[in-house]
């Protein structure tokens, strides 16, 4: 076992009668980019602090490298957190800042610049050390925050959602950046975010969560490819979802009864199905695709509602009856054409790429 | 008990051992040393015969209620309303400066809030804090200066020719409620810019955009918003004005007494300590009841105050 | 549609008023202390004058008091501003609760009146000599020690509310992220709080120094025998005006004034500073106005300005014009003087009590009237003997005696015009 790995042994945390985190059991590999996805008030946050420190589980254990973290404080842990608004020291210089952690151990004022000033070079900033940070531009703290953090040489790095104030752009540039840092560093990286987005391009794997509990486990590719709940399916990416009950089931496929037609899908998670049970089918826009018949397996007929167009894709809004269909086509240059508004269409599906999952809550949240 | 303790151990979590006892003792000390037990004390004093020296704590030194019947009935046991009279007539003239503090500071504080912007502002500011600088006794000396029987009000009427006999202004009491509403007007204008101040500037457009005229706007947008900073700026001026002692000294007029005057002179004049003691104790629970029952009246809670 | 709420006529007017309204009494009273009349007033305006500020000077109970406030208010500042430190960190991170009620009991010391701080100090530290045994001149008894405690008591919470609102913006997790990179809760006490609240600190130990200074109302009772310069200042208001209290009011809002140049200037730099112009700004690329916009040099400049007043004041003192004056004013006071005699005789046939009082109005000492030495009938003994005045040596503290025009008129009214405080006796503890 590697002195960067972090096992969450059945972790629960709750304030009062309410329950932030939810019995989440899971084992972080050393040097791995772990992300913990889910929406505002999941719990994700309140997980990271449970690593760091700030607060403590109210049943479980947290261990890094083997070891209990029990009444160990934020500041005796091998994390280090970036927080969501950096939590730069607004008085100190930026030298200072990425100096803190050494001055707080004792090494000397000399050393101190000489090392703060190695890490500024690292993440290419080597003239700021002077200045102070409300001098530095958004993308800038951002890199002195983790020359601090790792200025502590942690042997886990955790980030809570430290992109979200960004631009667009500069999110998308520091995605890239974080990865670099991670892989030449070999740290762990804990990140949280609630941008799939992120989650899906930097991570190793990702965590969802919802009301606190760890949903599903995974690469970014079965992540979003092959969800395992309800909620997982619709939070992570765009999805159509088309509710029917069970016609049958034969070994990965279900088929459901639903109002544009019998529908087939992957069996997620190895359930096993009555014929009549409700279910829901996801299916990604990008995995629909118009086809010339009506009369093939896995096709819907639609009416054309509307059509935006994004550059890269159109997305194409269709009506089959009462289901809302949402089709995503790549601009490849081929010819295709505009869609009339009211215009009759149809699209189809392998049954492969589709989902199907049992009707619950988490569906409902979500949409 | 545990929650002292709970909160005193939060304070070693967070700032180390040496910044928790001292934050403990700090506040132990001023809670305990300097508010509670000299309040008790002051009560406990005014419930005593006023005794030689040689006498307290012996057989004669029991408590009494002797100092408190003096306040309505005198010494011949009959009603007696001197004093009381003296007492109504500080509240009521108290609750006069307040009112009129409201009504000076209200449009300065809309003012400096939404209508002055930049240097304006800051000059308004700075217009607002410099004379609070100046010793509040020489603010009343200023009035004193301006209504005097030779004063400047005087002095610029005669020679004008608009009255022959100088007008006492200090006798009439007009120089002590000027001087008044001046000395506490900091303490009004800034709980109210305060809570204007949050009010954000597009409400008022969009009142005004929807046809209401400017009086209907501060009724139903500004005034909701300023309440808080009403509450804690009247109740601040309405305690200070009540508890005024300077003011009154240096501006009353030789038949207006002021509450606080009689405890002076219990104390100073009369050295009975013990009177004065209960006097002061009245004074504090009438203020601080009728300061209560406004805030129940108008629903505004104590922690606003000071904020 | 903004114009509704913009600087319309109503606006300006009303704030012309309001601040007419502030600064006028302020003005009026800065102008008469340069009229040579011997009660503070505009008209008729005798004579451009220094002198006032020399009588000032010479107060000895007034800068005795100076000496007393200076020492109370440096104590004051020492203890007040942990103590209200202390309150704002409690408050600041106590349950809800718990929060409320402490702030409801430290706020208390504000609203109280402030004789009645006084009276509660006085009693209770009272009742702790006695328990300790210890007698009138221990510090029980010292009006220098009840003083700085019955002032720390509210003073405090001026400070704690000047904390707390300058820790509502401290960022909690600039703690955390000092605990998360290691330091000890001492450390990030010491170096991350610490140094946010150094400003309200600044400006904390400023507004206690002051409030200190200024206070009268709690003062006047715990100070028992002495006199601070508020107290010094209150009860020779009391007793009659003149306008060397004017010029005290002069030399206040003097200060007052340049404080706040000052601190403008250094708050202007600051955001100057911060949005990082001063290098494209034209004031920092002329050496001289960027020496006159920073705050020192701009305090240097002012102390100039000061002191060319100073030093030109005191030439003035000894003109041509007050020998002038004092010619004329002689003339003035003969006749004055048969007039009074006139009165007196008809006053002592009426056989008032308050004869004595008359008497030192007779002599209606003029600041120019050394000669008339009405010193000896001055109230106030402690300024009877000549004080040394920076300002021209003619002229005797006598000035300082009741307003003449005064004494006639409300001294009956008022059964003692000494005042209570002025009779030391009466404050003595030893009143059981």
């Amino acid at each position: 076992m590697s002195t960067r790995d972090v096992v969450l042994d059945h972790v629960s945390v709750r304030f009062g009668s309410y329950t932030a985190v939810d019995n989440a059991y899971l084992t972080i590999k050393g040097g791995e980019f772990f992300s913990f996805l889910g929406p505002s008030g999941c719990g994700k946050t309140t997980l990271l602090r449970v690593v760091s420190g700030f607060v403590d589980p109210s049943e479980g254990r947290v261990l890094i490298g083997g070891k209990d973290m029990a009444r160990i404080g934020p500041n005796k842990r091998p994390t280090a957190l970036i927080f969501q608004n950096l939590a730069l020291f607004p008085l100190m210089s930026v030298a200072d800042n990425i100096a803190f952690p050494l001055e707080v151990r004792g090494v000397g004022k000399k050393e101190r610049r000489k090392r703060a000033d190695g890490l500024l070079d690292m993440i290419a900033l080597p003239d700021v050390g002077d200045k102070k940070v409300h001098e530095l531009s958004g993308g800038q703290r951002q890199r002195v925050a983790i020359a601090r953090a790792l200025a502590v040489e942690p042997d886990i790095l955790l980030l809570d959602e430290p992109l979200s104030a960004l631009d667009l752009k500069l999110r998308h540039h520091m995605r890239t950046e974080l990865r670099a840092i991670q892989q030449r560093v070999g740290l762990t990286f804990i990140y949280i975010t609630h941008d799939q987005g992120e989650a899906l391009t930097m991570s190793d794997r990702v965590a969802v969560m919802n009301s606190g509990v760890i949903e599903q486990i995974g690469d970014p590719e079965s992540i979003y490819d092959r969800p395992k709940t309800p909620f997982v399916a619709s939070f992570v990416g765009e999805t159509n979802r088309i509710a029917g009950k069970v016609i049958s089931q034969s070994g990965e496929t279900t088929t459901l009864d639903t109002p544009a037609g019998p529908l087939s899908g992957r069996t997620a998670g190895g359930r096993h199905y009555k014929p009549g049970d409700e279910c829901l089918l996801f299916i990604r826009p990008e995995k629909l695709s118009l086809s010339p018949t009506a009369d093939a397996p896995n096709t819907i007929s639609a009416r054309c509602v509307k059509e935006e167009f994004e550059g890269s894709a159109r997305q194409v809004f269709l009506k089959a009856g009462e289901i809302d269909l949402r089709l995503s086509l790549v601009n490849s240059g081929l010819a295709e054409s505009r869609m009339a508004a009211d215009s009759a269409t149809n699209v189809s599906f392998t049954a492969s790429s589709a989902t199907v999952l049992p009707m619950g809550p988490g569906a409902e949240t979500s949409a | 008990m545990t929650a002292i303790r709970n909160a005193f151990n939060g304070f070693v979590g967070r700032h180390g051992m040496g910044a928790a006892i001292f934050i403990g003792a700090a506040v132990f000390f001023w809670v305990i040393f300097l508010i509670v037990l000299p309040q008790l004390a002051m009560l406990d004093y005014s419930f005593r015969h006023n005794l030689p020296r040689a006498d307290v704590g012996g057989p004669q030194d029991v408590y009494t209620i002797a100092n408190y019947s003096y306040f309505l009935l005198g010494n011949d046991s009959t009603l007696q309303t001197t004093d009381l009279a003296v007492l109504g007539k500080t509240m009521l003239a108290a609750v006069f400066v307040t009112l009129i503090d409201i009504a000076l500071c209200y449009p300065i504080a809309f003012i400096l809030a939404h209508s002055a912007t930049g240097v304006a502002t800051r000059l308004m500011v700075i217009g607002l804090i410099v004379p609070f600088w100046v010793n509040e006794i020489l603010r009343a000396f200023a009035f004193r200066v301006l209504f005097g029987a030779t004063g400047v009000i005087n002095g610029f009427g005669q020679s004008m020719g608009l009255w022959d006999v100088p007008i006492d202004f200090i006798r009439a009491d007009v120089a002590l409620y000027s001087g008044l509403t001046y000395a506490y007007i900091l303490l009004m204008v800034f709980p109210i810019y305060n809570a204007v101040e949050a009010l954000d500037r597009n409400q008022i457009e969009a009142a005004r955009d929807m046809g209401a005229s400017w009086w209907r706007v501060h009724w139903r947008v500004v005034l909701p918003v300023a309440k808080p900073g009403i509450a804690s700026g009247a109740t601040m001026v309405f305690m200070l004005t009540a508890g005024a002692l300077a003011a009154p000294q240096i501006l009353g007029g030789p038949s207006s007494l002021w509450f606080t005057q009689l405890i002076y002179q219990w104390f100073n004049q009369s050295a009975n300590w013990q009177r004065g003691s209960a006097y002061a104790v009245i004074l504090l629970v009438v203020c601080i009841g009728f300061v209560m029952l406004l805030m129940r009246v108008f629903k505004v809670n104590i922690g606003a105050i000071g904020r | 549609m903004s114009k509704a709420n913009g600087a319309g006529a109503g606006t300006i007017s009303y704030s012309l008023f309001f601040f007419a309204f502030l600064f006028g009494p302020l003005i009026i009273m800065v102008v008469t202390a340069f009229n040579s009349s011997s009660f503070p007033r505009i008209t008729p305006w005798e004579c451009f004058t220094t002198d006032w500020f020399g009588v000032l000077v010479g107060n000895s109970r007034l800068m005795g008091g100076l000496g007393t406030s200076v020492i109370i208010g440096i104590g004051v500042v020492a203890l007040a501003v942990p103590i209200g430190l202390a309150g704002a960190l409690a408050l600041s991170e106590l349950s809800p609760r718990l929060r409320a009620t402490l702030y409801t009991v430290l706020i208390t010391p504000i609203l109280i009146p402030g004789v009645v701080l006084g009276i509660s100090t006085i009693v209770f530290w009272g009742l702790v000599g006695r328990a300790f045994g210890e007698d009138y001149a221990s510090a029980f008894y010292n009006g220098l020690f009840l003083t700085l405690i019955g002032q720390v008591t509210f003073i405090s919470a001026y400070a704690m509310l000047i904390f707390s609102a300058r820790l509502q913006r401290f960022d909690p997790t600039l703690t955390e992220a000092a605990l998360d990179l290691g330091a000890t809760p001492g450390q990030c006490f010491r170096k991350i709080l610490l140094p946010f609240l150094k400003p309200a600190i600044g400006s904390a130990a400023f507004l206690t120094l002051l409030a200190s200074f200024e206070n009268y109302n709690t003062t006047v009772f715990t100070i028992l025998s002495d006199s601070t310069f508020t107290t010094a200042l209150a009860s020779k208001v009391r007793l009659g005006t003149d306008p060397s209290l004017s010029a005290l009011a002069v030399i206040i809002i003097g200060l007052t004034l340049m404080g706040a140049m000052v601190h403008e200037a250094h708050t202007r730099r600051q955001s100057l500073l911060r949005s990082g112009k001063p290098k494209i700004s034209p004031l920092y690329a002329n050496p001289v106005t960027r020496v006159m916009t920073h705050p020192a040099g701009l305090a240097v400049i002012l102390i100039g300005i000061a002191a060319a007043l100073i030093y030109g004041g005191s030439q003035h003192d000894s003109s041509v014009c007050q020998a002038n004056i004092l010619a004329e004013k002689r003339a003035v006071q003969e006749q004055l003087l048969k007039e009074q005699r006139e009165r007196i005789r008809k006053q002592r046939e009426d056989a008032t009590p308050t004869a004595p009082a008359n008497g030192g109005a007779t002599n209606n000492p003029s600041p120019f009237g050394g000669a008339f030495k009405p010193g000896g009938l001055s109230p106030n003994k402690e300024t009877a003997p000549a004080n040394p005045s920076p300002f021209g040596g003619a002229f005797k503290p006598g000035g300082l005696a009741p307003k003449p025009e005064a004494a006639p008129a409300p001294a009956p009214a008022n059964p003692s015009p000494f005042g209570g405080a002025f009779k030391p006796n009466a404050l003595k503890p030893d009143s059981n």
